[in-house]
């Protein structure tokens, strides 16, 4: 009984601190100095460093995708529908939801044990020694890149995932590219794009800010580093299920589904 | 015994004209774990002060106290004649800059390399800074230390004893008045960690700095002390010259000199 | 330093070829959905739109040319549906086109469809109300299902009248249930026609009859002062003349009558077809045995007081007589 209570208090304590985390990144976040040069370092790093392997997920996504639809819609006759299944899927869930999974497992682990080894290693402290606000230099900007990035890797992961998607069609059955292009372009609206597209923006800031809460709280010791990077990447996946479920009802309230 | 007693709590004996730094009745506690308890200490110019303790005795934390990076329950620290505790951050960064500190695990930042690691203090705190000023400050430092040829390596290509020199290099790249050193041979084998006590002297003499140094390994203290503290249940238990604790009769004393 | 640079360098190529899809792919969307470019604004209104929404595709002609911009309620029963059209084809929908409410496939969303109307009409101009008209939706399609069902029950009761009275109309019901119709069409036309031919005879040979008396001539000469005879006379040669052009009609008639069956005969279908296939030959047919009935009848009744006439009767007399003897 003991031991229940205290684990709904430790759960407690871990949000209030990660709501007073993400609250801090704000305010430091809205005052200068900017830290330019390592924001790009950790663009570079978060971003494109990431690309080959969400570019391969979005496509292996795209093509399984179709390949496992297509048998239900050719029994109900509207195989013709494929491209907009397709298209549906990927822009408005699949795409930026895995994606969304991909890029917490890459970049939520490794700066939780990046910023855990530095917090265990003292480095954060000679950081704030050097005259370097180390919250700043190092939290803000990985939660900028990060919030900035998932949404252009979302992007070209639907991109590489909808060229798998016509790869798939075409393994079976046969559709040029510009009809493929066209029907996806037909199915589609804004209201598919821009709210998933929004989203990736919460997935990104949620994956860089549990990361980054996670390093920069870090026990002392080489098995704390461990259990920042694991515990970023579980807590931080399962933030973005929920921030998911958060936007889904929030466009629908708003008349967008 | 009373000999003893008379070197243990005099601090405002040894407060003379040109002290750099003064910690007065200072606590900390991290919940219930009392660490640091009415602690007082002063260091002169060029002094060396050597603080004695055991694993978990709050070592750290007093050192942590001077630079800012944790804040004491009570008492005042005065660094340069400014007292650090009512400082805002960027005047805690402008003092900063004249503190040195040499971490224990030397906390150089594995991403950069020794270059970057010796040029981000310098970038951060000199704005005014030309790149060849600071190239010249750069190879400056690593050639004290006698490491001029790391300059574009990795961290994690040095080893620990090389590892602690560039990083005696980074602390000591801004020139500060006061270095605070945080157990600098800990990890060490004896022969290097005879080599960085030598080398802290030696740059001590060169650049003219007062220093705390947080250790519990007697060769380094006796080879750069000026001044020994044993900091005991969070006090100053004792100060004096490595010479005169060693040969203190009491017996807490005595176990650091075993 | 200079790795940095070209970090920078991947990273904005990065980051632009990400924001050049984004950008692209929501003017192409923007695009379908008429967000951008010149647009012209039209008005329909229907009084059900069964599910239109906003953003569903325009078509004129079946080709893609705008969308739904709203749709709005104007009163219980009327909805006005707004819809931008893609400025260039104004000069192509007229102000008289319809406007209909369709599916796009079975199961697909609704579209609007503009279809041209035949009549020339000016072009439409922004804000134009359109004319509307209901158009294959499922429910629709239901109702004009059941339309048609009602259809086919008033065409088969029709049928069913027609054939009815094809039944009572021993003539024809002979003429069409008859498999060899055209041998025996072809035997009364060929009797017709001999009796046109005889009545012709007749016709001249009491012309002659007439002419002679006229002139005074033969035994009855001097008896045509009787005015009464004489007009009776000539209405009686006046019907003959009728009856025999009658037939004439009715040969030319039944001959192309026999024709047509023969073809389709020939063809394909059958008698009945013949008979459905058209209406109006059915109605001729029947006209045309009225009238030969008429024809007959009016034709027998002037014989018959041709025989009791007094003048004419040794005629007659005479080729029964000479009929009599060509039978023995």
């Amino acid at each position: 009984m003991k031991g229940k209570e205290l684990k709904s208090e430790a759960f407690l304590n871990e949000t209030g601190a990660i709501s007073r985390f993400t609250g801090w990144f704000f305010h430091e976040f809205l005052r200068p100095r900017f830290e330019l040069r390592e924001f790009l370092r950790q663009c570079f790093l978060v971003g494109y460093k990431s690309l080959p392997l969400i570019g391969l997920t979005g496509f292996i996504m795209g093509l399984v995708l179709t390949m496992q639809l297509r048998p239900t819609l050719v029994a109900y006759g509207v195989e013709a529908r494929l491209p907009d299944m397709v298209s549906l899927s990927i822009i408005r869930e699949i795409g930026p939801v895995i994606t969304a999974l991909i890029f917490a497992g890459k970049i939520g682990s490794s700066i939780g044990a990046e910023l855990g080894s530095m917090r265990v290693t003292e480095q954060i402290d000679a950081m704030e020694v050097s005259g370097t606000n180390p919250y700043k230099y190092l939290v803000v900007t990985r939660v900028l890149a990060t919030t900035l990035m998932l949404p252009i890797l979302t992007i070209l992961s639907d991109a590489i995932g909808l060229y798998g998607g016509f790869l798939g069609i075409n393994i079976r059955g046969v559709m040029s590219l510009d009809l493929y292009i066209n029907e996806v372009l037909n199915t589609v609206v804004f209201s598919d794009v821009v709210p998933a597209t929004i989203k990736t923006f919460f997935f990104g800031f949620a994956v860089g800010i549990i990361g980054c809460y996670k390093g920069y709280n870090s026990k002392k010791g080489t098995e704390g580093v461990g259990r920042s990077a694991n515990s970023a990447v579980v807590l931080s996946s399962l933030l973005i299920f929920i921030i998911d479920l958060v936007v889904v009802q929030i466009t629908d309230l708003l008349g967008l589904n | 015994m009373t000999a003893v007693q008379d070197i243990i709590n005099q601090p405002n004996e040894t407060a003379v004209k040109n002290a750099v730094l003064e910690i007065k009745h200072l606590d900390k506690a991290f919940g219930g774990n009392v660490v640091l308890n009415d602690f007082n200490l002063v260091v002169n110019k060029d002094e060396n002060v050597v603080v004695l303790g055991r694993s978990g005795s709050g070592k750290s934390v007093l050192i942590k106290c001077i630079i800012g990076l944790l804040k004491p329950d009570s008492g005042s620290i005065s660094v340069l004649g400014e007292d650090v505790l009512a400082m805002g951050h960027d005047e805690l960064d402008h003092i900063r800059m004249r503190i040195g500190f040499l971490f224990q695990s030397n906390a150089l930042y594995d991403s950069m390399t020794v270059r970057e690691n010796l040029e981000f203090p310098m970038r951060r705190h000199i704005k005014h800074m030309n790149a060849e000023e600071v190239n010249e400050r750069v190879n400056e430092m690593l050639e004290n230390v006698g490491l001029a040829h790391t300059i574009d390596m990795m961290p994690s290509e040095l080893s620990g004893g090389m590892q602690k020199r560039i990083a005696l290099a980074r602390t000591l790249i801004l020139k500060p008045e006061i270095i605070l050193y945080d157990e600098p041979t800990s990890g060490l084998d004896p022969i290097t960690g005879r080599e960085i006590s030598s080398l802290m002297v030696e740059l001590q003499e060169k650049y003219h700095t007062s220093s705390i140094i947080i250790s519990h390994d007697m060769n380094c203290v006796k080879a750069v002390a000026d001044k020994v503290v044993a900091l005991i249940d969070g006090k100053a238990y004792a100060t004096g010259t490595y010479e005169e604790l060693k040969r203190s009769t009491d017996e807490r004393i005595k176990h650091f000199f075993e | 330093m200079a790795k940095q640079a070209i970090n920078n360098i991947k990273l904005g190529i990065f980051v632009l070829a990400g924001l050049v899809i984004l950008i692209v792919t929501l003017y192409l969307i923007g695009r379908n959905q008429s967000l951008f470019g010149d647009d012209i604004h039209i008005r329909a209104r229907f009084r059900n739109v069964g599910g239109l929404t906003k953003g569903n595709n325009v078509r004129f002609s079946g080709i893609q040319a705008g969308n739904v911009r709203s749709v709005a309620l104007v009163n219980d029963t009327t909805i006005e549906v707004s819809m931008l059209v893609n400025r260039k084809f104004q000069p192509f929908i007229h102000k008289n086109a319809f406007v209909a409410i369709g599916n796009e496939g079975l199961m697909g969303n609704k579209v609007i469809n503009i279809s041209t109307n035949i009549i020339p009409a000016a072009a439409i101009e922004e804000n134009d109300l359109l004319p509307t008209k209901t158009e294959a939706g499922t429910n629709e399609m239901l109702a004009t299902l059941s339309t048609t069902n009602d259809n086919v029950a008033i065409i088969s009761e029709d049928l069913k009248q027609t054939i009815k009275r094809l039944n009572n109309s021993a003539a024809l019901w002979n003429l069409l249930n008859d498999t060899t119709i055209s041998s025996n069409l072809r035997i009364s036309l060929s009797n017709i026609r001999y009796a046109a031919v005889k009545v012709n005879e007749v016709a001249s040979g009491l012309n002659t009859i007439v002419v002679d008396a006229h002139n005074g001539k033969g035994t009855v000469g001097s008896l045509l002062t009787d005015t009464v005879v004489a007009s009776d006379l000539k209405k009686a040669v006046g019907h003959i003349n009728q009856a025999s052009a009658d037939a004439d009609i009715l040969i030319s008639r039944l001959d192309s009558l026999v024709q047509g069956i023969q073809n389709d005969v020939n063809t394909k279908g059958g008698t009945v077809n013949t008979v459905l296939k058209d209406t109006a030959l059915a109605n001729k047919l029947s006209n045309s045995l009225d009238n030969i009935e008429k024809g007959t009848a009016a034709f027998s009744e002037d014989m018959e007081a041709l025989k009791h006439n007094f003048l004419t009767r040794g005629y007659f007399r005479k080729q029964e007589k000479a009929k009599r003897k060509a039978n023995k």
